[in-house]
């Protein structure tokens, strides 16, 4: 249906150009793939009531907020762990993992500081260098510095500079679909995690909800290009990220690449009728 | 955290120029194998490859393609073996 065919050498000076010119709007522009619909719907359609935030296959429009935690919760962090956050460079999903891990240890010691809480250890990697920075400093701004409990590396998520077996966790959010290479950035996950480390990728997916998904359809193609154009001046970007979400993998497909890699107990949550979804996998 | 002035260590053995949380877990992108700190150039040292990455606002960059081949002076004379202390 007219999708652009892509190179691989293009696909990344594409998502390197698409990334040069939204990294300032570039939260914005996850909003409007995924959850900022419910900014435009929300009121019409929940109309003051508090938004119902069930998981699974639903129509309610959740703050995509719901997103990063619903992938926390499955991450499980604990003090002491070693995590790689992936395509991360912003901190979204770093600083959650930081902050639930707090929030767990202090309620188990009442506050002290142990030495697992010590030994716990964020990374973040990124191929953006500009990514790493705005992460950088929202971690300075938020006082994560002096903690000193995460780390800033620009790296490929095809090709990781991380020890075999050294994370107990590994996340990806919304960056998977850039990669070139699915595949070895899933292998590279597996190499890096422990005997038992988790794997979670939250991903733009596929909407088979019969009407939901035509909607879907014609605010991907018609309304985020234009609205990229309004916000970014650039309609070409927008339209080729709304082409890489249909291109992606579909759920099962994906889900299937991932037990490939290794991966075992692998499974998929969708959230928003499949607007989005969440992966997981652990290496035994 | 002391500033060894020989030759640059390995950096599990605390090479300096990262934080040790940093030096614990990175290896060289392409052979997977450590990495060693240069002081001189401020940059990670793969042997393995021949290859140096730089470090930028404390930022390791470690694309494989932001690789420099090393150049003669860079390049370890093979004294120091990348045996690690620790279990394998």
């Amino acid at each position: 249906s007219g999708f652009k065919q892509v190179r691989e050498d293009e696909k990344s000076k594409l998502v390197g150009n698409v990334f040069s010119s939204v990294a300032s709007s570039y939260d914005v522009m996850n909003d409007l793939m995924s959850a900022g619909l419910h900014r435009l719907w929300k009121d019409r359609l929940v109309s003051g009531a508090q938004s119902i935030t069930p998981y699974g296959d639903s129509l309610f429009l959740p703050d995509s907020s719901d997103f990063f935690s619903r992938l926390i919760s499955k991450l499980n962090p604990f003090p002491g762990m070693k995590h790689l956050d992936v395509a991360g460079g912003t901190g979204d999903v770093a600083f959650r993992v930081v902050e639930r891990i707090k929030s767990v240890s202090h309620r188990a010691t009442q506050g002290t500081l142990t030495d697992m809480e010590e030994d716990t250890h964020i990374y973040v990697c990124d191929i953006n260098p500009n990514m790493l920075e705005v992460g950088k400093k929202r971690a300075a701004e938020k006082g994560y510095n002096e903690e000193q409990c995460l780390s800033w590396v620009q790296g490929d998520a095809e090709a990781l500079s991380f020890e075999d077996g050294s994370m107990d966790g590994y996340t990806i959010a919304f960056g998977i679909r850039n990669v070139t290479h699915i595949e070895k950035a899933l292998s590279e996950a597996y190499r890096v995690l422990k005997k038992g480390g988790r794997f979670l990728c939250l991903e733009l997916s596929h909407v088979d909800v019969p009407v939901f998904k035509d909607i879907y359809d014609i605010y991907s193609f018609s309304v985020i290009p234009a609205v990229g154009e309004l916000v970014a001046g650039d309609r070409q970007s927008y339209q080729y990220l709304v082409e890489s979400i249909r291109r992606f993998p579909k759920q099962e497909k994906f889900a299937q690449m991932i037990q490939e890699a290794g991966f075992e107990a692998v499974e998929y949550e969708n959230l928003v009728g499949g607007v989005v979804a969440i992966h997981s996998g652990v290496k035994l | 955290r002391t500033m060894r002035r020989t030759t640059a260590l390995l950096l599990r053995h605390g090479g300096g120029g990262i934080p040790q949380a940093l030096a614990d877990v990175l290896v060289c992108p392409l052979s997977k194998k450590p990495l060693r700190y240069c002081e001189a150039s401020g940059s990670l040292v793969s042997d393995a490859v021949g290859m140096s990455f730089p470090i930028v606002d404390g930022i390791p960059c470690l694309l494989p393609k932001d690789g420099k081949l090393l150049e003669d002076h860079q390049r370890e004379s093979g004294h120091e073996t990348s045996s690690r202390d620790s279990s394998d």
